[in-house]
């Protein structure tokens, strides 16, 4: 039966494919990192004090969740180069990822942003920690924590959209395995393992971000200076009931 | 966030320091201080001074602006009209506030607890106390360290030291709190409503505390519902009722023989109702 399907020869396709599964990480990277700042700033002027702030924001946020990623693809791609502004598709392709993720992650970075209670700051400023200090070193690290479930989400959306870009010969994996198909003509096989590649790229990813997950609700210390710290405690107390289960 | 007014100018050359317990005079001084959120006024015309090593409680009934008050003296909220003089430094008059590293100052000199404990969850016991003098005065990490677990050890909890927040009882997470603070050397302590969100067993071990920083000559304001305490440890009660010192003298006689109907009628209410 397994057999039956498996008939395209695969050693030969591996370079490319290869290189196509590079491809995919590439446009996951660029657009992934580009969305985190832009959705960033969004979430900054979201809750801004200054109206001016808030609503372009919130504008371009409604926006962009509203309209599908396949048709800002196709009007930064297509509609773009038709008024003569040509792009890439590298850049477009990452460009429209970028504005559409951008809107969703600035939600969530906004959402943790204000789950950070009140009585936070307040606590920060009443221990003469000024305005920079405190956001740093006292709200960002807890937002962060709040959000890093929805932008883990967000990462594996990302790089299952990638595959969206097949319409404008991304030249990755989708692209590739349409390639395959049209010489081979085995639809079925081909997709099956483009499939079974994405899953081997997503589920590690969202697995590892449960795990980086427990270990920051553990507080356990993730940064060098956190791991430093600890010891020194350790080392200063030279008492052996204080542990972190203490 | 400030109100975009011309700092105050205060010359630090010829001003005792901040911090410490050097300065001459009341550490905390508060002139016809004036709050209202929108129509609604709630501190009106407040005059207040504390003495180094006073022990004042503000007591009354809920939502009457007590805590307003307190919170208006590190400027955690803005008064809308009065001064404020923090150690012979003017903090506030008449809506101008200090410059922000003066704010900064200022928020050195009185610590606060508050009513919900208000700990940095993602940070140890000794990080919470440590962060004030790494993060705000730039302290070696190592010092500040050690001081933080010799004043965990003062609270009782150096043992607890690396424990988390979350993993602590409200009483423990308070007695942090209070060390946080005490890190800064303080010249007075705010604490508002310091006990209510606990349990009369955990409260007993933070008034405990309290007392013996009291015994230390610490200069506090305490907002509090705890009637016993007020009587025992403070040297002067002052009784807000909607937005004016209503009443205030030595413990005994606002307690005991209180000249005021509105705090006849507040403590026959209390007493009442526990």
């Amino acid at each position: 039966m397994i057999a039956a399907i498996f008939h395209v020869h695969w050693g030969y396709y591996a370079p490319s494919l290869l290189k196509a599964g590079l491809k995919t990480l590439e446009f996951t990277g660029a657009s992934y990192v580009g969305a985190i700042i832009l959705g960033f700033v969004l979430a900054l002027l979201r809750i801004s004090p200054t109206r001016m702030a808030r609503i372009p924001a919130a504008i371009y946020t409604e926006i962009f969740k509203n309209v599908p990623l396949l048709t800002w693809v196709f009007i930064i791609y297509y509609g773009l180069s038709s008024v003569g502004i040509t792009l890439s598709t590298f850049v477009a392709g990452s460009l429209s990822l970028i504005l559409f993720y951008a809107a969703y992650l600035g939600e969530i970075f906004r959402a943790g942003l204000q789950g950070v209670p009140r009585g936070q700051t307040e606590a920060a400023q009443a221990i003469g920690l000024g305005r920079t200090t405190t956001v740093i070193h006292v709200v960002m690290p807890q937002a962060l924590r709040l959000s890093l479930a929805g932008t883990a989400t967000m990462l594996v959306d990302l790089l299952k959209s990638t595959s969206l870009l097949v319409t404008i010969a991304g030249a990755e994996l989708m692209t590739q395995g349409q390639i395959i198909t049209s010489v081979t003509f085995r639809a079925l096989e081909v997709y099956v393992v483009i499939g079974a590649i994405y899953f081997a790229l997503c589920y590690p990813t969202s697995q590892a971000v449960l795990w980086l997950e427990r270990r920051l609700q553990r507080g356990d210390a993730i940064s060098l200076r956190r791991r430093r710290i600890l010891k020194t405690v350790l080392k200063l107390s030279g008492d052996p009931r204080t542990s972190a289960e203490a | 966030m400030l109100p975009s007014h011309e700092p105050l100018t205060n010359d630090a050359s010829d001003l005792p320091p901040v911090n410490g317990r050097t300065a001459s005079g009341p550490v905390v001084a508060i002139e016809h201080l004036s709050k209202s959120y929108g129509d609604n006024l709630v501190l009106k015309d407040i005059n207040l001074t504390v003495a180094r090593g006073e022990v004042v409680s503000i007591i009354g009934p809920s939502g009457v602006g007590k805590s307003t008050l307190l919170r208006c003296i590190n400027l955690l909220e803005r008064p809308n009209s009065g001064r404020i003089v923090v150690q012979g430094r003017t903090v506030w008059e008449n809506g101008k506030a200090a410059s922000s590293s003066e704010l900064v100052a200022l928020r050195r000199t009185v610590g606060m607890l508050f009513q919900s404990f208000n700990l940095f969850p993602h940070l140890t016991a000794v990080e919470n106390v440590a962060i004030g003098l790494t993060r705000g005065l730039g302290q070696n990490e190592t010092v500040a360290l050690e001081q933080s677990l010799h004043l965990l050890d003062r609270v009782g909890l150096r043992h607890k030291a690396l424990s988390f927040p979350g993993r602590l009882s409200g009483g423990e997470q308070q007695r942090v709190a209070i060390a946080r603070a005490l890190a800064l050397e303080p010249a007075a302590l705010l604490f508002d409503e310091p006990t209510s969100s606990l349990d009369p067993e955990l409260a007993t071990e933070v008034l405990a505390v309290m007392r013996e920083l009291s015994q230390t000559g610490m200069t506090m304001m305490v907002v509090t519902h705890e009637l016993a305490f007020a009587r025992d440890v403070s040297d002067r009660i002052v009784f807000v009722d909607a937005g004016d010192i209503c009443e205030e003298g030595p413990p005994e006689k606002v307690l005991q023989n209180p000249t005021q109907p509105r705090t006849q009628a507040f403590l026959a209410r209390f007493r009442g109702s526990t």
